[in-house]
């Protein structure tokens, strides 16, 4: 032990961070969970009784945007695979000498701040963006036909301001791919389809595994987007504790609503992870 | 300007373009103090070094709620009051959303030690808990003898009766605003507002002594005395319309924006806001009290217990100095919103005489008459009453 | 269509086959038959057009112009799913996320064919790596995945095997005993293999028929014994194996053979070896083929005199000397070490002989050093 310290020294800064900034919050979020109200105590004061019925209490009332979190994370994730996948493709193998210029295009939306880009969203799918204008006189959309504060502008957000977080890991995986097994599986009788199916999608699951993860855990516990592009209908689990912890100063909910997020996230990545890891990773 | 370290300071540029779109409080207080925070840094502003007879002092406030030259990037009266006084101040800008300033300073007052201000601005009803949790110290009154200029409509609310701790800094009228294209005959009444051409387009504030204010005004109730029976009816109205698609959202000053993209066609809002909104867009908004009645509210200026005697004294001859009526005309010139102090109409004329004349600004006694102060809630109240409203808001 | 094109059997034609890349000609107007059955080989070095001209074949690239025939089906623009036709990769291109097996399996079930187990066992117990079904490429050594690259194009049976370098990632070692193990299976399979690559010891050691590219087109095309001992160009001369290329003018004739001038010492050739188009010639001789003797011994058949050892470098098997000429050239001569006569030495003044069936001759106007000036291949990894 005394003879080679070096490795355990070197764990030692990451430690003392993780340490600070998550096991301290996590327990003391722990224990608030369980608190109750202070009898005649003032606004936040609150003390231990471990009350795990908070639990239950915060569940049940909230399940509606629970759901909404989970649904709206799901078709978000779902569709920027979609959007990303193509687009990873293309970058890797058709971008030739502008692959990189594509992949900092990629990225480029995170130089402006999440908070604006998410407004420039409102601008363009507002009133007087040019988005309804032109799907009105096309007559594709009615007349009374809006586009912001709908759960359409909400996922459309997530889509958006996730995305990057998906394209990039596919891009990896993808590149990573030899072309020459692509051609080798068109020798062997695969056509197009075939190909993708069994060589392409399989060899690029390490990145659609992590794309879809990256996407879809800051995607169920996002506030943001519901706040600025929805409507009173369209709010997420993350609006829920928000308002909770800052406008009501109700901590032991919210922070079992936190919890109670991150468990039932947990869970369905477990089950995802399982689920894509076994078979299809190399 | 020395700026002070331990606050990060907006960047010029951006303050003017941020003050030319939106007035003071919160910008993005409606996505949640943790936005607003990062976004709008606060600012800092000191005397510099005339050196001083009394204490120095540190003022925290909403954004853009101070007179501000963008030429000089120096805030004219308060410099004036340095220059008079030599009493060395710290403006900071950084008094961005009630409940995050509060949950920022909480625990340095239950500890008693310094929380780095000497004036602090929190909104009626937030003022309403620090002095129920004995957080504020009682003025000398000999010390700021203009107080007695505050316009009667705001001399005696129910936290603070006498005003011996705390002074309104602004007020802000809430009623309906509008675009006069979608409402060409306004809004007057709760039907005007929940009219078909509206239908879907309607944003009100997450403010709910403000919004439920207003319906429960038009439902004939003084809410000076609310039940809680008549408040939770008029959450219940509110969550109706949300449910049935008229409202489309409770935001806090972003109704604005929605106003300018359209996607808004009538508000419950505020009147500085909408006095911008409607002199930037030419005719193409207004805003109007309803006839039922609308609600005023104010941010106060206070000295926390934790401010030392001599910062107490020079905090006492800030708020007088503010309180002069050629002073307070000066700042109303600049936040539009409505002016505390009796004879700055006066004094507004020698600086614009339009601006005199502003109804936002000096609201006629008329007006006055017709503007309520909801009442102040018990800690019980104050909890399941926002929980009522955040639901029926969707959170 | 497709299902005749994939049921098509026979020759391969290849018509005025052409390739382009804006300027750049990659094969140029290539007209080739292999004959069903055949291993053939394509050799050149590296930008001579062979690759691009498999991967034509593989319908891997679209020919710029003429067309590729399979027996009677013309299958120019058929897709390469379409196509009776395997191609085992230059480094392997296998699955990396399948199993060997499945690695095998692929084809048969792509085509939905019956006994993939059977199949697939069959040609693992070929390549004799039946353990190994279940590893996955990775773990597995490079002479094992290159087997298991064939294995997994011989086992559909195309009509056709493309073969692109399929040794060039082996030691020579290993690829000695792959070159015998390739030409086994071929014979075995019965099938038509046609392999490319730039080594002409490979190429010789397994194809029954070697096509010689350069720059887009076929230098020569033959047995390796015809073009090894009569080769037409002297960029054959000098791209399979080496040779002695002496410049000379035709003088006459005697029978079956012509009478050679080289620098005013006469010697004969047969006329079936001449490619001169008039009096202007090179006459080439292998290195293994002359006889070093020094000046007062008897010799027999061709003789140049006046030569002496320039360098000697012993070699086990053999012995190689440079003798310089009379006239400035130094000639190559490889001598084998099997007939206990002591070595010669540097300085040693010696006559060269050589049987004159030996000898071919080359046109006069051709660059003497084509082909040999050719850097070896280094495999690239486009």
């Amino acid at each position: 032990m005394g003879k080679n310290r070096t490795p355990y020294l070197l764990l030692l800064p990451g430690f003392g961070f993780l340490f600070t900034f998550f096991i301290l919050p996590i327990i003391n979020l722990a224990q608030t969970s369980t608190q109750t109200k202070i009898a005649g105590g003032d606004t936040g004061q609150y003390e231990q009784t471990l009350h795990f019925r908070n639990y239950i209490d915060a569940f049940v009332s909230n399940r509606e945007q629970f759901g909404r979190s989970f649904l709206f994370a799901t078709i978000s994730t779902l569709l920027a695979l979609a959007i990303a996948y193509p687009l990873a493709y293309a970058i890797a193998f058709k971008a030739g000498k502008y692959k990189n210029l594509l992949l900092v295009l990629v990225v480029a939306p995170f130089f402006t701040s999440f908070l604006l880009r998410t407004i420039a969203w409102k601008q363009i799918l507002g009133e007087e963006g040019f988005v309804i204008p032109t799907l009105r006189s096309l007559g594709i959309i009615s007349q009374s036909t809006t586009l912001t504060s709908t759960s359409f502008a909400v996922v459309m957000g997530m889509t958006y301001n996730f995305l990057p977080f998906m394209t990039l890991p596919l891009f990896a995986s993808i590149d990573r791919i030899d072309p020459r097994t692509l051609e080798a599986s068109g020798d062997l009788y695969a056509n197009g389809f075939t190909t993708f199916r069994r060589v392409t999608l399989p060899l690029s699951m390490p990145g659609v595994v992590a794309g879809t993860l990256l996407t879809f855990i800051p995607a169920a516990g996002d506030y943001v987007n519901a706040s600025i592009l929805g409507d009173p209908t369209t709010k997420m689990i993350g609006n829920v504790i928000e308002s909770r912890f800052f406008k009501i100063v109700d901590y032991p909910t919210a922070a079992a609503l936190s919890f109670t997020l991150m468990a039932a996230i947990l869970i369905l990545v477990t089950l995802y992870i399982r689920k894509a890891g076994t078979e299809e990773l190399v | 300007m020395t700026t002070d370290n331990s606050h990060e300071e907006i960047q010029p540029g951006l303050k003017d373009i941020i003050s030319a779109k939106i007035s003071r409080r919160g910008v993005f207080a409606g996505i949640g103090g943790v936005g607003a925070a990062a976004f709008l840094a606060s600012c800092g502003s000191s005397g510099g070094s005339s050196g001083g007879k009394g204490a120095a002092l540190r003022w925290g406030n909403w954004p853009l709620y101070l007179d501000f030259d963008s030429k000089t990037k120096k805030y004219p009266s308060l410099e004036a009051f340095i220059k008079k006084t030599g009493i060395e101040t710290k403006y900071f800008e950084d008094y961005n959303d009630n409940d995050e300033f509060f949950g920022k300073v909480q625990a340095q007052l239950k500890l008693k030690k310094d929380i780095g201000y000497d004036i602090v601005t929190p909104t009626d009803w937030m003022a309403a808990r620090w002095i129920r949790l004995g957080y504020t110290q009682k003025f000398d009154g000999a010390n700021i003898p203009n107080a007695s200029n505050i316009l009667a409509t705001l001399a005696s609310p129910s936290y603070d009766p006498k005003r011996e701790q705390s002074l309104t800094w602004q007020g802000i009228m809430s009623g309906f605003g509008w675009n006069t294209a979608k409402n060409p005959k306004g809004i007057r009444t709760l039907d005007d507002l929940f009219a078909p051409q509206n239908k879907g387009k309607i944003v009100v504030l997450s403010e709910l002594r403000d919004t439920i204010g207003i319906i429960l005004l038009a439902q004939g109730v003084d809410i000076t005395k609310v039940t809680e029976n008549q408040y939770m009816s008029a959450v219940d109205f509110m969550a109706k319309k949300i449910s049935d698609g008229w409202i489309r959202g409770v935001k806090g000053n972003e109704y604005a924006q929605d106003l300018t993209s359209g996607d808004a066609a009538a508000v419950i809002g505020w009147s500085g806001d909408m006095f911008i909104l409607a002199s930037e867009n030419k005719g193409k908004f207004d805003f109007a009290i309803p006839e039922s009645g609308g609600t005023i509210s104010g941010d106060n200026l206070m000295i926390p217990y934790t401010a030392t005697a001599e910062a107490k004294k020079s905090a006492e001859a800030l708020i007088n100095y503010y309180y002069d009526p050629a002073v307070a005309a000066q700042v109303a010139a600049y936040v539009n919103y409505v002016c505390p102090v009796k004879g700055a109409q006066a004094e507004m004329e020698k600086i614009d005489p339009e601006l005199a004349k502003s109804e936002y600004i000096f609201p006629t006694e008329k007006t006055l008459a017709n503007l309520h102060v909801f009442r102040s809630l018990t800690t019980d109240e104050e909890t399941s009453w926002t929980e009522a409203f955040q639901k029926a808001a969707g959170n | 269509m497709t299902k005749a094109s994939i049921e098509a059997r026979g020759d391969l034609r290849l018509t005025r086959l052409t390739k382009t890349y804006g300027d750049f000609t990659a094969v140029d107007d290539l007209t080739l038959t292999i004959p069903k059955g055949s291993f053939f080989a394509l050799l050149g070095p590296s930008g001579c057009g062979k690759t691009t001209t498999l991967r034509m074949i593989a319908g891997l690239e679209e020919p710029t112009a003429g067309s590729i025939h399979l027996g009677e089906t013309d299958i120019t623009t058929t897709k390469p799913y379409q196509r009776p036709i395997n191609t085992v990769f230059q480094n392997y291109a296998l699955f990396p996320h399948l199993t060997i097996f499945e690695n095998i399996a692929f084809g048969l079930r792509r085509r939905g064919q019956k006994g993939v187990k059977e199949a697939v066992d069959k040609v693992l117990n070929l390549v004799e790596l039946p353990h190994l079904a279940e590893r996955k490429p990775t773990q597995l050594s490079g002479g094992q995945q290159q087997r298991i690259a064939l294995a997994r194009a011989i086992v559909n049976r195309p009509a056709l095997l493309l073969l692109d370098e399929p040794l060039g990632a082996l030691d020579l070692k290993l690829r000695r005993q792959m070159q015998i193990e390739l030409k086994w299976i071929q014979k075995e399979v019965g099938l038509t293999f046609v392999h490319v690559t730039h080594d002409q010891e490979e190429a010789m050691t397994m194809a029954d028929t070697i096509a010689v590219m350069n720059e887009g087109h076929i230098e020569q095309m033959g047995s390796p014994a015809d073009l090894y001992d009569n080769p037409e160009t002297a960029y054959v001369a000098n791209f399979l194996g080496q040779s002695n290329l002496i410049k000379g003018t035709i003088s006459g004739n005697d029978g079956d053979s012509l009478i050679v001038d080289l620098y005013g010492q006469k010697i004969a050739l047969p006329k079936s070896r001449s490619h001169a188009i008039d009096n202007s010639t090179y006459a080439g001789i292998r290195p293994e083929k002359f006889r070093i003797s020094l000046l007062n011994t008897q010799t027999r058949g061709n003789v140049l005199t006046g030569g002496h050892i320039e360098d000697v470098s012993y070699i086990g098997v053999s012995t190689q000397y440079q003798v310089e000429m009379p006239w400035g050239q130094e000639l190559m001569v490889f001598e084998q070490n099997d007939d206990g006569v002591a070595p010669f030495k540097k300085g040693d003044a010696v006559n060269i002989s050589w049987e004159p069936t030996f000898t071919f001759a080359l046109r006069g106007d051709e660059d003497a050093t084509a082909g040999s000036e050719v850097e070896p291949e280094v495999l690239d990894e486009e």
